[in-house]
């Protein structure tokens, strides 16, 4: 028996479920739903605008959280702002830190592993300032083409925008690589770190990141409450872009003076209770032995790849050197979404489709694919199964 | 529905249609209707072939589901020969049907198959597809 699946309320529910969809969002432990309950039946209060102690609590909870997602990066509190999740917080580093900055001429560098969040916004704001967008490919087993990220950043990128994990090939990007290549050239570097935060280190002195985002609901914590990590060198440059309560300095019928980082970007009632979540998650994160368990999931990743490649008809889609519990199968004329349809009857929950990642796909030259993504619940056995179950369709659809 | 179910009904009546789709080609000529799940990534073309308000010949091509293909192919073989406006009724009243999760108002057994497939969780978007993305086509084309 896994040694984690028993601190998942939703395995006492449906303990044969092989939850295998966890790049969509990680399930959630008891302690982060407790906490959560906690808040919202004994401390709920609005933030900051009051004296009593209710609200002084909340603050404080609220803070501490920010806190501790410090601690988490390595970093202090005042460079972590809460967002609503990944896309929003690079949203906001596309249009309150890049878009004044960008000129005509300048680039952005992408990778075609990125996921919607991390591309559209750079694709739009590029196309908005006459400025070009520029795309590092795969080679055959996945993996970036460092060589082209040489050549593409120059002294006109205006951000270098990467993925730590694929999300639809389980890639490990050489971030720190692609950070030094950038910064050789005074480039930014903007890393979505939705699919690794909850496992991989993301110390933001050893990596020296620019930017970096993340998700509560990606590493066993809420939805809708997301990180932004804003390096010291960049916060003087960060500007509102939501207009409100709680960002202000100063607001006269003339004219309205702002906050600084990261209160600027938190106008209105943020969302205390994610944030609560967030905390409780990164708690349960931190008793774990992050090393032993990315070990075990390694191990476990490998099992997974070799059972599926043993099985006549299924193909991976890429192989990358180094790679996450995250694998994109096809399967020989039957489509994903009926593969994850008949999985779904054998008690599997897989995703099948474009994963946001519509330009990958279509450079690679696939439709859509199944998605197997794993996690720290997940063992052996589940794996067996969906070998049993995708052989046993196999043998149904021909 | 169960797993034995589904495998029913996919051998029964999915899979026969699907693994030989009705005018499954590319046309070069007649008006083009996009039906694209942005969701799934399943993308048809379907090809029409009209004299005034009436669709003579249909075909389709392109990648998807095994439910959309054959919820496509049932479509395109039923309204070859109707009246545009006849065709427009036609798929309301399927997808009014399958809304309702009800398909005892439908004189056709092929359609009151895919009526039943809606049990199938999540796959509700798969067996529209084709037929609210002619229906969208067929309406605009009248207001215009």
């Amino acid at each position: 028996m896994n040694l984690y699946r028993s601190q998942f309320p939703v395995f006492d529910k449906y303990p044969n479920l092989a939850y295998l969809d966890n790049a969509a969002t990680t399930q959630r432990p008891k302690v982060v739903i407790d906490a959560m309950t906690e808040f919202y039946s004994y401390e709920n209060a609005n933030i900051h605008r009051g004296v009593y102690d209710l609200s002084n609590q909340a603050t404080a909870k609220y803070e501490a959280a920010r806190a501790a997602v410090a601690g988490f990066l390595g970093t202090d509190a005042a460079n972590i702002a809460f967002t609503h999740g990944t896309t929003a917080s690079v949203n906001i580093v596309a249009g309150s830190f890049l878009a004044d900055r960008l000129q005509p001429g300048d680039n952005i560098v992408v990778s075609i592993l990125e996921h919607h969040a991390n591309f559209i916004p750079w694709q739009i704001l590029a196309k908005a300032k006459g400025a070009e967008l520029r795309i590092v490919p795969i080679d055959e087993h996945g993996d970036l083409d460092m060589l082209t990220y040489q050549e593409m950043i120059d002294r006109r990128t205006g951000m270098v925008a990467i993925n730590h994990i694929s999300n639809t090939l389980g890639t490990i990007n050489d971030i720190e690589q692609i950070i030094a290549i950038a910064h050789e050239k005074d480039a930014p570097v903007m890393v979505d770190a939705a699919q690794s935060a909850a496992l991989y280190p993301l110390d933001a002195g050893a990596l020296d990141y620019d930017f970096l985002a993340f998700s509560g609901h990606k590493l066993f914590g809420p939805f809708g409450i997301g990180v932004l990590y804003v390096h010291d060198r960049y916060l003087a440059d960060m500007k509102p872009y939501n207009f409100g309560g709680g960002m202000i300095r100063e607001v006269t019928v003339d004219e309205t003076t702002f906050a600084s980082y990261p209160t600027l970007l938190e106008a209105g009632t943020p969302n205390v209770a994610g944030a609560v979540g967030m905390h409780a998650a990164l708690d349960y994160l931190s008793q774990l032995d992050r090393a032993t368990v990315r070990h075990d999931l390694t191990d476990l990743s490998e099992y997974a790849s070799e059972v599926l490649r043993s099985i006549p008809g299924v193909s991976i889609v890429r192989s990358p050197r180094r790679y996450a519990g995250i694998f994109s199968i096809t399967i020989k004329d039957i489509h994903p979404h009926d593969v994850a349809s008949f999985l779904n009857k054998d008690g599997i929950a897989v995703r099948a489709g474009l994963h946001c990642t519509q330009p990958l796909l279509h450079a690679i030259g696939v439709p859509a694919t199944v998605r197997i993504s794993l996690s720290i619940y997940n063992d052996r056995s589940e794996i067996d199964r969906l070998r049993a179950s995708l052989i046993d369709l196999i043998r149904f659809w021909s | 529905m169960n797993r034995e179910e589904i495998q029913d009904l996919y051998r029964q009546h999915i899979l026969p249609e699907s693994k030989v789709p009705y005018h499954f080609e590319r046309r070069e000529s007649g008006k083009v209707v996009k039906a694209y799940n942005p969701m799934c990534g399943d993308k048809y073309e379907l090809f029409i072939q009209q004299t005034v308000g009436v669709i003579d010949e249909v075909y389709f091509h392109g990648f998807g589901c095994a439910i959309s293909k054959a919820a496509t192919s049932m479509l395109l073989r039923k309204i070859e020969g109707m009246t545009d406006q006849k065709a427009a009724q036609y798929c309301r009243d399927f997808l009014n049907a399958l809304d309702a999760g009800d398909g005892s108002s439908l004189a056709d057994e092929t359609l009151k198959t895919l009526v039943a497939l809606k049990n199938f969780e999540g796959r509700v978007d798969c067996i529209k597809l084709s037929w609210e993305a002619l229906l969208n086509t067929l309406e605009h084309d009248k207001s215009e």
